[in-house]
């Protein structure tokens, strides 16, 4: 950034007098340096020149208000205002957060963002008169230009499902026409044979929709529109090309952001399915609301709802299949989550156990009767090689099959382009996707725009932490000092490949780690688990702390007995895991993570291995401020200090950052006058230690490669898969079996991992 | 017989000194700057390359730290 501003301080001068004579052509001012500079230089000297605020007028009663809205899209909002709650569900509705921390929050109004407030029912002028009213200042023209831009085309067009089939519909003809000049959308189509009228449309008729209203704010803006008969024009297009013509249709191609509803209750065609929630399941305030974005006119909307994991966000899916009422099927990470969704259908609705079916490489469940709720993973849906014949079956009947809802659990890790291939399979009228964390490091997030559906709803995490329903987390950063004789290898230009297996095996993090578990296990009760990602430090702290540990080649069957061992029992209170634990695994015990190593830069990972602790605990006045309890959960990242790690930490932090968290820095860990009870204290060990790490093998000491999910595809006997030349002739195992010689022979089940497969210059590009 | 060389007593953290070592080992045997090495937290150098390891140090400093895009 450095560079960015000093190329900018030296051509300002340059511009100064210029800018003076065409003060009012800021468009040409901003072209002019897009060509110039690179986006976010660019960014930066716009918010500049808007950053001028003098001329903004106070509305006389602005103590009342709760906002401040910019020109230039971004809207502050104060938390401490009475109508806090009202400004931020209309926010939240309108645009997206980019920082919340605790009594001012920040968003942003982008076209996207838009969408979704159109999409959730919304009208234009709605979305201005209520700016307009929380606003402290005059809304800008600049803003209210913004919106009336991106909202103008919205909802014009709609995609819908009838009887297997894809339809555009729009009751303007002139838009489709419009559609169909542009190339993409017009090879997609089908043209039908007996073409009625000139244009070739069918036309229909639809009920037109009883708006309802959409927050008690609204209540003047408010709509009742009539049903009244309306013609809506439509032509079909090829169920394979929907994921084109729906990009095509977004705000930066042609605008005309396509809708998707699904009018579940006047479904005749398919078959009903009979299950509703148990009369126990209570939806909290921040569950019926994201539900009620989804629900919003009696018809369910796609698109997807952010909640903090430990939210509850199980019993949203739940909710919403039970209000649909049609077949449901249900997509998860892996096995361990595909039983654990199946268990929380059991739980909180009235299904019958036949009408719930698991479909994984172990359990392959034939689905009876003509509705039903199937789990599954994304792979076995996608998977593209030649399956057993059972599991073709099963497939074939998903893809035959007319989903009423397809809910998508912790979409931000599943890759685009699987995300395609499940959506091209399954034919769906309605598309849920829950996640935690919409980051991805390479910028993904924006297909889901067009794959899924806008964003919904996203909860505030410190309102839920004040409100009891998540657990109230100290994060720490425990800075560790490099030892000597580690840090002097960590420079060798040699051992470049291996600065990760040193930084995470220095002796001092090692010590901080023991220190911190026996601290927890010990004075506090706690259960705790260890997150390292990589799997040399995995093996060697478990082995030498003596802990159960599960990494990718553990079975599932160890899994769930380790996990149940740690759910249970009292002489397991500390579990490691590798990355296999990031996600989708339920350790509601757990509320002390220790993370020694991690995923390089990854925002989503710290988020998503901070949220297997956020599962409330305890009774509620004791977590409330001022309780007995005010913090009850401990998330502790350990840094050696002086290496890459102190960059990749401060990077993953900025999620959780921009959510409201802080995190403590701890520099004295263990404490100084600890010494021998700790491993690691005297300087023999340590040297034993670092030639260990420095006899390992590349292969050994990097990250572990995971197969996302091993199931149906890893029981194929023949495969073909790149490999290093050492993994072909067995070498690597080799490797493997020397080093791990004489230790518990139970670690060595399952077939060795082969890290080795990416260049380690990619491994970099891959945060 | 006493020698008298003119240097820098440079006292730091162990993780610098070693980083200091590391640099000085990097060099071609008529750059090196060290003269004594004398405990994990003190070197003893050339009088003439306190601008230079300072810059080292900054050039590594800055590797490992993560600035937020504006």
């Amino acid at each position: 950034m450095g560079h960015g501003d000093k190329g900018r301080h030296s051509k300002k001068p340059k511009f100064s007098s210029k800018e003076n004579q065409r003060a009012s052509a800021v468009e040409d001012e901003d072209a002019y340096y897009a060509a110039d500079f690179e986006d976010d230089y660019r960014d930066g000297d716009r918010e500049g020149k808007k950053r001028d605020f003098t001329k903004l007028e106070l509305k006389p009663d602005h103590d009342n208000r709760p906002l401040w809205a910019c020109a230039d899209g971004r809207i502050f909002l104060e938390t401490f205002s009475p109508l806090y709650k009202q400004a931020y569900d209309f926010l939240i509705a309108i645009a997206e957060p980019v920082c919340r921390p605790e009594s001012m929050h920040e968003y942003n109004l982008t076209p996207h963002s838009l969408y979704a407030a159109v999409s959730v029912g919304l009208e234009t002028e709605t979305i201005v008169a209520v700016l307009n009213k929380l606003s402290k200042t005059k809304l800008p023209k600049e803003m209210i230009d913004f919106i009336h831009a991106s909202t103008a085309n919205y909802g014009k067009v709609k995609l819908v499902l009838k009887k297997n089939r894809y339809l555009i519909e729009s009751p303007f003809p002139e838009v489709l026409k419009r559609l169909l000049k542009d190339e993409v959308i017009s090879r997609a189509r089908i043209s039908t044979e007996g073409v009625q009228g000139s244009d070739g449309f069918t036309v229909g008729k639809s009920v037109g929709e009883i708006e309802g209203r959409h927050d008690e704010l609204l209540n003047e803006a408010g709509l009742a529109a009539a049903a009244e008969e309306k013609e809506t024009h439509s032509f079909e297009i090829y169920p394979a090309q929907v994921e084109n013509v729906k990009q095509r249709c977004l705000p930066n191609a042609l605008n005309y952001p396509m809708l998707e509803e699904y009018d579940f209750r006047n479904d005749t065609v398919n078959p009903d399915l009979d299950m509703e929630l148990k009369p126990q399941a209570q939806p909290r305030p921040y569950q019926e609301k994201s539900l009620s974005k989804m629900f919003g006119n009696g018809r369910a909307r796609s698109g997807i709802i952010v909640l903090p994991c430990g939210a509850g966000k199980s019993l949203v899916g739940v909710s919403a299949a039970s209000r649909i009422r049609k077949s449901c099927l249900c997509l998860a990470t892996n096995a361990v989550s595909v039983d654990q969704w199946a268990f929380q259908f059991k739980l909180w609705s009235t299904i019958r156990d036949d009408q719930i079916c698991r479909f994984t490489s172990d359990s392959k469940e034939r689905f009876r009767g003509n509705a039903g709720v199937v789990v599954t993973t994304y792979n076995m849906v996608a998977f593209g090689g030649k399956r057993s014949e059972e599991s073709e079956k099963i497939i074939e009947e998903i893809r035959n099959r007319e989903w009423g809802l397809l809910l998508m659990d912790e979409v931000h890790v599943v890759p685009a382009h699987m995300f395609r291939k499940v959506i091209s399979i399954t034919k769906s009228h309605c598309k849920l996707g829950l996640t935690a964390t919409l980051v991805r490091e390479d910028e993904r997030i924006t297909d889901l725009n067009f794959l899924i559906g806008p964003k919904l709803y996203e909860a505030n995490w410190l309102d839920l932490v004040k409100g009891g329903f998540i657990a109230n987390v100290q994060c720490a950063e425990v800075w560790c000092p490099m030892t000597k004789e580690f840090f002097a290898e960590y420079l060798k230009k040699e051992n470049s490949r291996k600065k990760q297996a040193l930084y995470v095996m220095n002796p001092n993090k090692f010590r901080a780690c023991e220190f911190l578990i026996r601290f927890h296990e010990q004075q506090r009760g706690d259960k705790i688990i260890v997150f390292a990602d990589n799997l040399f430090a995995l093996t060697e702290y478990a082995m030498k702390l003596r802990k159960p540990m599960i990494y990718g080649a553990t079975s599932h069957v160890e899994r769930t007995k380790i996990l149940d061992a740690f759910k249970t029992s009292r002489e397991v209170n500390t579990v490691f895991l590798s990355k296999v634990g990031d996600n989708s695994i339920d350790i509601p015990e757990a509320n002390v993570i220790i993370q020694i190593s991690s995923h390089a830069g990854s925002r989503r990972q710290e988020a998503q291995r901070l949220g297997r602790i956020l599962r409330a605990k305890g009774r509620l006045q004791d977590r409330m401020a001022g309780g007995k309890e005010e913090y009850n959960a401990f998330f502790y990242s350990l840094v050696s200090t002086d290496t890459q790690e102190m960059y990749y930490s401060t990077k993953r932090q900025q999620f959780l950052i921009d959510q409201g968290y802080s995190f403590k820095v701890i520099t004295s860990l263990p404490p100084p006058d600890t010494g021998p009870e700790l491993n690691y204290y005297h300087l023999d060990d340590q040297l034993a230690l670092l030639g260990k790490v420095l006899s390992a093998g590349d292969d050994a000491v990097g990250l572990e490669q995971l197969e996302e999910d091993a199931d149906d595809i890893a029981l194929q006997k023949a495969r073909r898969s790149a490999g290093s030349m050492s993994y072909m002739s067995g070498a690597n195992g080799m490797v493997y079996m020397e080093y791990n010689a004489g230790r518990n022979k139970h670690q060595m089940k399952g077939k060795p991992k082969d890290p080795s497969k990416r260049h380690h210059l990619f491994k970099k590009r891959f945060v | 017989m006493v020698n008298v060389i003119k240097g820098l007593l440079i006292s730091c953290d162990i993780p610098m000194a070693q980083f200091i070592i590391n640099l000085n080992a990097s060099l071609p045997q008529s750059q090196k700057f060290i003269i004594y090495v004398l405990d994990s937290t003190h070197i003893f150098v050339r009088s003439d390359v306190a601008g230079t390891i300072r810059e080292a140090i900054k050039e590594f400093r800055d590797q490992n730290t993560y600035e937020k895009p504006a």
